[in-house]
């Protein structure tokens, strides 16, 4: 080893500690006497931790790690309607047909689904740990790809200020900009529910569009909002919107929303359309703080629309045009037991 | 319950994490699948649970990834927006971050070297990685070099041609 210089593969092993202490020893001898591969070292050295670097620049938001407990972990079904694509048309195909019973005679036709409950236990378990700043998203085929990811960075940027406010945040209810927060907001589906469960987590019959085929139910969350429920359900074979009944919580929404906006507009103007999003937000914030008793709105950002019965904020989304959306908006209703 | 796999839990998860993140992209994605990876654990009591979890990880990223890449093609069918059918690439350029930079250098790895890279970065040693990617122990060092070296390369390359784009 003393004899011929170190190859990069010896070096790196050097470097990183992996050398067996024999062979290390080989190196050491071989770099006393060698000013060339005594340069390499420090050559390498520094490659390895810019290489180092450059791995840390691609590395998530740290969050709390969630409690590790036995007894709540079990293997995760909640991708099946995802993964098993036939078998959810399926699903739907029957639902369908067992719709028009459930519309017609008021008869409880979508029961719980068995392998509801334990998912929805286990999520839970496992999002235990989250802070309210874990902010969830629902993908909406609607959105273009590009918008949701410059929204996820962004957020992913602004994520612990707006802990830091939440936290300090005073119960004061600004029910115009938990709107706004609403309309921007993504919640993530978590996982299907009956429409019992449904009604049990919103406090009020879920809002559905009437005569169309109710494809799932699903439990939902978003920031702001003590119960979210999304209804899937199928237009035709090919379109499906979702009808997201939200029940408002009193919380500090004004500041968490702000916030947010507030650090890109400091920004250079070089930022991209997308990720200036969150100044459009601000707009929403103050143009719904000027006509606070506005019932039907269309969102400026998002393009969906929203109405508000009681405590509940209702919506559509799905591959329409944003008039169709407004018109079926216009026409949901509770669903009755 | 196995007593150690709770302690590996504590010392490996956001490593873990930090892996799968690096090829699905989606902090919470990763966090799902390292939840899921770890449940599996709590059934399987794999021999030794930090390799065998970065294995089903990988994995689950890969089918992951592959599904997505499934949706995709769907959604395009659905919603026809253009939006939709943008590559990876152009995404990544115009979000112009670190982050989507390091991104675009770490795809440019060979799948082999990128893999050793990401398992080293989390904490394996070279005994791990060599066991889990097949590759002899020795050929470890070298295979790290190389990959530190594309990766840094690739990066540098890339913002040389951003600034060039830009004028």
């Amino acid at each position: 080893m003393s004899m011929s210089h170190v190859d990069d593969g010896t070096l790196h092993a050097y470097l990183d500690g992996e050398l067996a202490p024999a062979e290390a020893q080989g190196v050491d001898a071989h770099l006393a006497q060698c000013p060339a591969c005594r340069a390499r070292v420090e050559e390498e050295r520094a490659l390895i931790s810019r290489a180092g670097e450059l791995l840390a620049l691609a590395t998530p938001p740290e969050r709390e790690v969630p409690p590790f407990r036995a007894g709540d972990v079990r293997p995760l079904k909640r991708l099946w309607w995802q993964v098993r694509l036939p078998l959810a048309w399926a699903a739907t195909v029957i639902l369908a047909l067992g719709i028009g019973t459930y519309i017609g005679s008021g008869s409880r036709a979508l029961m719980e689904r068995p392998a509801a409950a334990p998912q929805q236990n286990l999520s839970r378990d496992l999002v235990a740990a989250d802070t309210p700043a874990r902010r969830v998203r629902r993908e909406s085929p609607a959105e273009p790809r590009v918008a949701k990811r410059a929204a996820r960075e962004e957020e992913d940027r602004i994520a612990p200020q707006r802990k830091n406010k939440l936290a300090a945040a005073t119960p004061a209810p600004p029910p115009q900009a938990a709107i706004a927060m609403f309309e921007v907001g993504r919640s993530l589906k978590r996982s299907p529910i009956g429409v019992d469960s449904a009604r049990t987590l919103l406090g009020a019959d879920p809002f559905a569009v009437p005569g169309t085929p109710i494809r799932a139910i699903y439990q939902a969350r978003e920031i702001g909002y003590s119960a979210v429920v999304i209804v899937e359900q199928a237009l035709d074979s090919t379109t499906a919107i979702e009808v997201t009944n939200a029940r408002s919580t009193p919380l500090a929404l004004g500041e968490v929303a702000v916030t947010g906006a507030a650090a890109p507009v400091s920004r250079a103007d070089s930022v991209g359309a997308l990720e200036r999003a969150p100044r459009a937000r601000a707009q929403v914030v103050s143009s719904l703080a000027a006509k606070p008793s506005a019932r039907l709105m269309p969102d400026e950002t998002l393009n969906r629309p929203l109405r508000r019965v009681g405590n509940l904020e209702i919506h559509i989304s799905g591959p329409l045009p944003s008039d169709s959306l407004q018109k079926l908006l216009r026409l949901v209703q509770p669903v009755k037991p | 319950m196995p007593q150690d796999l709770a302690e590996v839990y504590r010392t490996t998860y956001r490593a873990l994490v930090r892996f799968l993140y690096r090829k699905v992209w989606n902090a919470e994605r990763a966090e799902d699948l390292a939840q899921e990876a770890f449940a599996r654990a709590l059934i399987h009591k794999p021999e030794s649970a930090r390799g065998w979890l970065f294995i089903v990880a990988a994995n689950m990223a890969r089918d992951d990834a592959r599904r997505a890449a499934r949706e995709r093609r769907h959604l395009t069918l659905l919603t026809a927006e253009p939006q939709e059918t943008t590559s990876a690439t152009d995404e990544a350029l115009e979000v112009e971050s670190d982050r989507a930079r390091v991104r675009a250098a770490l795809e440019e790895l060979s799948p082999r070297d990128r893999e050793v890279l990401l398992l080293w970065d989390s904490g394996l040693s070279y005994e791990e990685i060599a066991a889990q990617t097949g590759l002899a122990r020795g050929a470890i060092g070298t295979t790290l070099s190389r990959a530190r070296r594309r990766l840094v390369q690739a990066y540098e390359a890339g913002k040389t041609g951003e600034h060039v784009a830009r004028g």
